[in-house]
């Protein structure tokens, strides 16, 4: 079949039209060998567009298309599909990018027309050694993995569970909950966090579609879209999960005390114990690091009043294999450790706190029973809040935090309920109360006298100037609105620390095959039209894991990335893309190079006839196999030796 | 540029040091950590809101650019790297170019700074306060006098200069800073 190629030149109103002459671009396609027809068109991706390419499939017998238009990341689909309803196989089809890679980025309209022509003369020259493909269908397997268990995991695992899909819900600690488990109240409504949090994880922990591993962690992860297989460790309890009821005496009688990472070091937990009162599951587990039987062979004091027998110091790690055909990270964030910044005097000045710290002693169940108190024991009569810790910082993160200013204002609140007659000051440099009821409860807390100083503060200090700054801390910073800088002297600082990614998120999303940005955060498939996919098919993001984000967004973020599993799930199976690579068995010398170079495990070693061989469904096309072979006997379908060429000679001709 | 001319802030921003300047957010973190704000006409971060709002006479007229003393501390905490310490430099340069008066003794005191270094290659302390108390307010000198006469017990202030080796370099260098050099 002689190739007949027809060229489509689109105008995108004048994102491309007004730098590129499109008409001379079209005329020169015309020339070009093997075209039997060029146009050009407003916008090629309308409907009228998309009709124009399937008329001349019918009427001229084209059939080899270029479409020279935008970035295929968006239309190479919709433009496939036009090809494929007009009669075609959908891989007869080229785009050129002559709007991202040349009118947006060319100012001289001279210099981008040559370019465009330069781009479609090498898809023309490409299109026509293009061959037919087939795309693959493979079944999606029903259940799915969650990865975190705070509200964002919580959120997916139940919207899924509902729908009567097995969810695994996988968690590091020892219980669910995450951070919002850690927050007094949320703003603005000022629920009780634990009270709005506790129902859905006690819905998780008793729901009979939702396999819970709490203290666990993922080890390995392979497979695909559909077909993924997890290793999933679960780190030792030494307490026998189905026997432990919860009582508590073990922790009662555990003579070891260590600071609880839950109270954020304010308080002590036993040796034994699970994080706090509501864990999911009820189940305690031995911290071996302070274990004393752990550290010095005898004690076993949880052994001996456990009446249940539930204690275990034989107990070893165990690896559990599950099949998933989705996966959701919900990993979550770390809060910004502010002690870098030395002129907050974080770690060195008592009294100066962050604001997790904070949250737990303001908390009825925390440390101090809700009590707000000095490190004296006193209560405090001035506390300031200072936002942007670590957030807006060049030397720190340049991103905004998005919850800071929001809990800070809280905080005010909480201590004008907490503390009778506190003054309240708030340092900030912009307020940004987005939300729905957020610009309200900025002027609620403006009502009940804080005073909001628009100023970040030079430091703290609790060098005295003055007697009136005898033994508190001095804030030292310019009210930029009046324009003078000032010492304002108060008992409390707290530190409204920003969002950072987890330490290992990098190690985290290399596990799973996806990216992260500059700042660690993972990345989404689109910034606006694909917030909760990745690159990688079947793996989904939803939380504080993707950027920072409060509790309503990271809640509908899940549910979206729950109901994008749902309808993979529904649809039952998934077209895999047909541009793969396949070895020429004949040529292939078994030297193993692509085993090693393969991202994506997809090749393996045939012991038996000593070649390597490609599962095509684990084959994301990257082509680092095709480059690596030393005897050049992979083929990347679509991208063969021939079509590269061809599109070279197009661009250098 | 506005109607062909440069504006104030265009010229600021185009100094290597100051190019920042645009993207300040107006936190104040410079004027509270400022060592000397108190002191100031403006405050850092009012002098560079008022440099973006092209108040070049109220900024080279103020004391405010007079009294930085370098120490640093706002360019170490800037969240947006501008670097105020330098753009008070910078502008301190643009008042001495364009003739502005500050109402400070400092660039006398600058002034006979430099020319002990131009003399003797280093700063000679007797001659170059001399030079300043001569020019600014001889009396005032009277109230140094004790210090003066302390520092002389402790050898701390030789009466005559020392020069340093290869001061025709040294010329040369000066002479290209105040020429704008020649490459």
């Amino acid at each position: 079949m002689e190739p007949k190629i027809g060229v489509y030149v689109c105008h995108c109103g004048s994102n491309i039209a007004g730098v590129v002459d499109v008409e001379s671009v079209a005329k020169f396609a015309g020339g070009l060998p093997g075209v039997v027809v060029s146009r050009d068109y407003k916008f090629m991706c309308s409907d009228p567009g998309q009709d124009l390419i399937k008329k001349d499939i019918k009427e001229l017998g084209v059939n080899r298309v270029v479409v020279a238009s935008c970035s295929p990341q968006m239309h190479e689909p919709t433009f496939r599909r036009a090809v494929q309803e007009g009669g075609l196989n959908p891989y007869y089809f080229e785009m050129a990018n002559i709007r991202e890679h040349c009118s947006w980025v060319t100012e001289s309209p001279k210099e981008a027309t040559e370019k465009a022509k330069a781009l479609v003369s090498a898809a023309v020259r490409r299109v026509y050694y293009h061959q037919p493909l087939e795309n693959k269908e493979v079944p999606v397997h029903p259940d799915t993995l969650i990865v975190g268990g705070g509200i964002a995991g919580i959120q997916a695992a139940l919207e899924i569970a509902n729908a009567g899909r097995k969810v695994y819900l996988v968690e590091k600690e020892p219980s669910i909950g995450g951070h919002m488990m850690q927050l007094d109240k949320t703003f603005p409504t000022l629920d009780c966090s634990a009270c709005i949090l506790t129902p859905k994880m006690s819905l998780v922990g008793a729901h009979p579609m939702i396999e819970l591993l709490t203290y666990s962690e993922i080890d390995n992860v392979s497979g695909y879209v559909g077909n993924f297989r997890i290793k999933i460790r679960k780190k030792a309890r030494y307490v026998d999960a189905a026997k432990c009821n919860g009582c508590g005496t073990c922790m009662t009688k555990c003579p070891v005390k260590v600071d609880s990472e839950f109270d954020e070091k304010l308080s002590k937990r036993k040796a034994i114990y699970t994080p706090f009162a509501q864990a999911v599951p009820n189940v305690t587990v031995i911290d071996r690091e302070h274990c004393t039987y752990f550290l010095k062979g005898k004690c076993r004091a949880c052994e001996k009043f456990c009446e249940r027998n539930a204690i275990n110091f034989q107990q070893e790690d165990e690896v559990v294999d599950v099949e998933v055909g989705n996966v959701i990270l919900t990993t979550g964030y770390k809060l910004f450790d502010p002690s870098p910044i030395k002129e907050y005097g974080y770690g060195r000045l008592d009294n100066v706190i962050t604001s997790l710290e904070f949250e737990r002693l303001v908390n009825s169940a925390g440390p101090t029973s809700g009590h707000i108190l000095l490190k004296n024991g006193k209560e405090p009569e001035s506390i300031a809040l200072i936002h942007c810790v670590g957030s807006r910082d060049e030397k720190y993160h340049e991103y905004c935090s998005r919850v800071c200013c929001m809990y800070a204002m809280k905080f005010a609140h909480l201590l004008k309920e907490h503390v009778h007659g506190a003054q309240v000051y708030e340092f900030y440099i912009d307020i940004r109360s987005f939300g729905k009821g957020y610009e309200e409860f900025y002027n609620r807390v403006q009502k009940e006298g804080t005073v909001f100083f628009r100023g970040r503060p030079g430091e703290i200090t609790d060098v005295a100037q003055t007697p009136e700054e005898k033994g508190k801390l001095i804030v030292q910073f310019e009210d930029t609105l009046v324009g003078k800088k000032r010492r304002l002297p108060v008992d409390m600082v707290v530190l409204c620390s920003g969002i950072e990614p987890h330490d290992d998120a990098q190690d985290t999303a290399h596990k799973f095959n996806i990216s992260c940005g500059k700042e660690n955060f993972f990345t989404e498939k689109h910034p606006k039209l694909d917030p909760v996919a990745t690159m990688t098919d079947g793996i989904f993001i939803a939380g504080c894991c993707q950027g920072p984000k409060d509790i309503p967004d990271t809640v509908a973020q899940a549910s979206a990335a729950a109901a994008r599993v749902l309808a993979l799930i529904s649809k039952g199976k998934v077209e895999i893309e047909a541009d793969t690579a396949f070895i020429d068995e004949d040529k292939c010398s078994g030297c193993r190079v692509c085993n090693l170079l393969c991202p994506y495990n997809a090749i393996s070693f045939d012991e038996k006839n000593k070649v390597s061989r490609i599962n095509e469904a684990l084959c994301k096309g990257c082509g680092t196999c095709v480059a690596g072979c030393p005897s050049g006997a992979i083929t990347h379908r679509h991208f063969t030796n021939e079509q590269i060429n061809a599109e070279l000679e197009g661009i250098l001709v | 540029m506005i109607n062909g001319k440069t504006t104030f802030l265009n010229e600021v921003a185009s100094i290597p040091a100051c190019d920042k300047i645009n993207e300040c957010v107006q936190c104040g973190v410079c004027s509270g950590s400022c060592t000397t704000a108190e002191h100031w006409e403006y405050p850092p971060r009012k002098i560079i809101a008022m440099v973006r709002s092209g108040m070049k006479d109220e900024v080279l007229n103020s004391n405010s650019i007079w009294y930085c003393v370098s120490c640093y501390l706002c360019t170490a905490r800037c969240p947006r790297n501008i670097k105020p310490a330098n753009i008070m430099h910078a502008l301190e340069a643009i008042a001495l170019k364009e003739g502005y008066k500050p109402p400070t003794k400092t660039t006398t005191m600058y002034r006979s700074f430099a020319n002990s270094i131009e003399k003797n290659g280093r700063i000679y302390e007797f001659g170059f306060m001399l030079d300043y108390f001569l020019k600014t307010n001889p009396f005032a000198a009277l109230k140094m006098l004790p210090l003066a006469v302390n520092l002389l017990k402790h050898k701390r202030m030789p009466l005559l200069p020392k020069s340093v080796k290869g001061k025709d370099q040294l010329n040369k260098i000066f002479h290209n800073i105040t020429t704008g050099g020649s490459r």
